[in-house]
């Protein structure tokens, strides 16, 4: 008899999302989180005024050094929030020669929900065919109409501020709430954007913050979004999306829900006769103490490099190269998306208009290259974040007195910055596989990460720093400045918290980890539905399909479980 | 709990700042830095900014952002910040590059003014270091230290209370976002 009907791996957002579907669907579920438990009065830090965070709030060089020494490449990180991630120290990992890959992770139950950008875009049906029409990879075995209900599903209670654009790189939702608005300068780059390229356009950005709130979320404890723009802080009027304000309330709500904190997942037990994964092995985090957890099913949400490192150390005599891997395909195939270039342009106008409150989210300029038909000598393309806002206070700047304090009294210029995300192709060489012979302090062996920068993704990031020179040029802005530049950027790809693909899902079982249900092709009652899972990179922000994969992943689990056929 | 907080802070910050300056007037009267040693003890952290050191960077933080009809520098406490900065945030480093770039600017001012910069009037003060900061910024490499130092100066003014609060403006719960407002229904630099 099993412990539970079903163990997930992970409490970020896909773990959040499958145990929450789970549990609604009348299952007994434990969640396995290997960070912290959470405790938002004492654990966020969006209370604080900027005078109360001593040290402008910025970790010591020695702290870095010691701790945070690649969290720290993060803006995100904070002395008053470092404990929401994992310290590079108990974090160890490898990367190949020259490589840049930057490997984030959240400390807490929660995980990276806590510490995400909130950018919320669909796929689109051209997305889920790009592999098969241009060879890259292998096929999707989804395509947009498939997942379509289940973005619906995930948008209604995540709750996504943003316009229906009519857009089909991003195609719009059902239920979104009302978007934040454009400043000044966005309006007139949207304006000169789409006259002078038609096929262009600028968004505002769809956000996964609570402009309006439904009965559910009131019931859940959600409130408003205040546009306070602390939001790596956690939110204390669980404003924006994350596990700890939505998806782990909802699944608690049930009685379903057992969530063990401190739960290191060691392996996972695999029993050769049934062909089934049995049970889950865990270090206590403190004390170092083992157990194993039985379950009906499992379901893997230890973020992409955390659950291929699951799998890898589970190898046994039978699958020596670990479970699930008769492709050779697990930890291959390893995505991001490649950044890199950063372009900021200064307007003359609007001097008499000022914003008025911080809003947690830019405007975006979908993907336009290659779209809807490959015209270019690269494949793919990119999206543009766009960040603009006037001048704020600047101390490095000439005068003292009177003049210093005027000049920095009164707003600066706008300006108006293009951020491009581009889409990384599938390749089985760029891979995760696991350390030889280092382990961590809990006995793991450790990643290696090899995530090079192909030419695919070289040329990319090349033409989106030329196309964000030319948009800003011709809309008139002035000043340029490459804040980033592709030529500071080629080793490897690294920045978006994106990483993705290394169980990717496939027709064939020969060629891919996973079924077209996120359900491993070897084993039936395992399923991967954290970033692993991802076939191709597209140039979205990947957390909403994760979320909306993970949902139907875990109802047809559900389905299975409850029909018998599991 | 926040106002206790923040009166108990302010209080500290007055604290240390007199003590500042007991140790700069007992530091000048000696005319030397052996009278360093007499800084306050029982704080937490490594070498502190000495008396002298104190003093000129109160008077540099002072002449950079003077009191008007808002807050100065030093009303704002932002000696005590970097002070703090100094003793507990910054590494050997740090204090090594504070160390020298404050002396190589008692150095220029002496030179220049005849006395230490925290003994001048403030009417000398502004019109030599006025000179020295035009200077910084057209002579790329000229000293980056006092651009660092101005930078960092700036950063805990505006990012003080009175900074924040009154020199410019500050928000902590906007309640919505809004982009495009004329600019005099508030006309002031947004803090955060």
């Amino acid at each position: 008899m099993a412990d539970f009907d079903a163990i997930v791996v992970g409490s970020g957002i896909s773990g959040g999302w499958v145990a929450k579907e789970l549990c609604e669907r009348g299952l007994k579920v434990c969640v396995l989180e290997r960070g912290r438990p959470i405790d938002p009065s004492k654990d966020y830090s969006d209370h604080l005024d900027p005078w109360e965070k001593p040290n402008f709030d910025r970790i010591s060089d020695a702290d870095m050094e010691r701790d945070f020494f690649v969290q720290g490449q993060y803006y995100a990180l904070k002395e008053s929030n470092k404990h929401l991630f994992l310290t590079d120290r108990e974090q160890p990992y490898e990367r190949a020669p020259n490589q840049s890959f930057n490997w984030r992770r959240g400390n807490y139950v929660g995980g990276r929900s806590l510490l995400w950008g909130r950018a919320v875009y669909r796929l689109s049906n051209n997305d889920f065919e790009a592999n098969k029409l241009d060879g890259e990879g292998v096929d999707w075995p989804v395509r947009y109409k498939d997942i379509a209900p289940w973005y619906d599903h995930v948008e209604k209670f995540i709750g996504v501020a943003g316009d229906r654009d009519g857009v089909p790189q991003v195609p719009d939702g059902e239920h979104f709430l009302p978007a934040f608005e454009h400043t000044c300068v966005e309006t007139d780059l949207k304006k000169k954007l789409e006259t002078l390229y038609p096929e262009r356009k600028l968004i505002m950005g769809r956000v996964a913050h609570l402009t309006h709130l439904s009965d559910e979320q009131i019931a859940l404890g959600r409130g408003k979004c205040q546009a306070r723009n602390l939001c790596f802080h956690g939110c204390s009027y669980g404003a924006y999306f994350s596990s700890v304000s939505a998806t782990l309330p909802a699944a608690k709500r049930t009685g379903n829900l057992t969530l063990i904190s401190n739960a290191v997942v060691s392996r996972l037990v695999f029993d050769k006769n049934k062909n089934r994964i049995t049970g889950v092995e865990v270090v206590d985090r403190d004390t170092g103490a083992g157990t194993t957890h039985t379950a009906k099913i499992v379901f893997l949400n230890a973020s992409t490099i955390g659950s291929t490192l699951i799998l890898l150390n589970s190898a046994t005599e039978d699958m020596p190269t670990g479970l699930s891997n008769g492709s050779d395909q697990l930890g291959r195939n390893l995505m991001d998306h490649v950044k890199g270039t950063m372009v900021q342009g200064t307007s003359d106008d609007f001097q008499d208009r000022y914003v008025f409150g911080r809003r947690p989210i830019g405007g975006y300029i979908p993907r336009y290259r290659n779209f809807p038909k490959h015209v270019e000598t690269y494949k793919r393309g990119w999206g543009y974040q766009v960040y603009s806002g006037r001048g704020r206070w600047n101390g490095n700047s000439a005068g003292i007195g009177q003049v210093f304090k005027s000049q920095n009294q009164t707003p600066g210029p706008w300006s108006i910055v293009l951020h491009a995300f581009g889409e990384c192709l599938p390749n089985e060489s760029n891979r995760v596989i696991a350390h030889a012979t280092k382990v961590d302090k809990w006995g793991q062996p450790i990643a290696v990460v090899d995530l090079k920068l192909g030419k695919n993704e070289e040329a990319i990031m090349r033409a989106a720093h030329q196309d964000a020179i030319d948009i800003l040029t011709d809309a008139g802005m002035r000043n340029l400045y490459e804040i980033q530049k592709p030529e500071n950027n080629l080793n490897g790809i690294s920045g978006a918290v994106h990483e993705m693909g290394t169980a990717r899902m496939g027709h064939n079982p020969k060629t891919s980890v996973l079924n077209r249900w996120n359900q491993s092709h070897e084993i039936p009652n395992l399923f991967i539905t954290d970033g692993s899972f991802m076939t191709s990179s597209a140039t979205q922000n990947p957390s909403l399909t994760y979320m909306a994969f993970s949902a139907r992943a875990a109802n047809y689990a559900a389905d299975l479980l409850q029909s018998g056929a599991l | 709990m926040t106002n206790s907080f923040m009166s108990n802070r302010r209080d500290a910050i007055k604290a240390m700042l007199a003590i500042s300056a007991a140790g700069a007037l007992a530091a000048c009267k000696a005319g030397g830095e052996a009278n360093d040693a007499a800084q306050p003890r029982g704080l937490v952290g490594g070498p502190k900014l000495t008396a002298s050191e104190m003093a000129l960077v109160g008077a540099l933080a002072q002449t950079i952002i003077p009191k008007t009809e808002t807050a100065g520098a030093v009303e704002a406490g932002v000696p005590a910040v970097l002070q703090t900065l100094f003793t507990e945030w910054g590494d050997d480093n740090y204090r090594m590059y504070w160390r020298e770039g404050l002396k190589n600017l008692e150095q220029h001012f002496l030179q220049t003014g005849g006395q230490n910069f925290a003994k001048m009037v403030p009417s000398q003060q502004a019109n030599l270091l006025g000179k020295y900061d035009a200077k910084a910024y057209a002579e790329s490499g000229f000293d980056n230290f006092y651009k660092d130092m101005k930078s960092t100066i700036a950063t805990a003014y505006y990012m003080s209370e009175p900074g924040a609060t009154e020199e410019l403006a500050y928000e902590p719960v906007p309640g919505e976002f809004k982009g495009c407002v004329p600019l005099s229904d508030q006309p002031k630099t947004w803090a955060t």
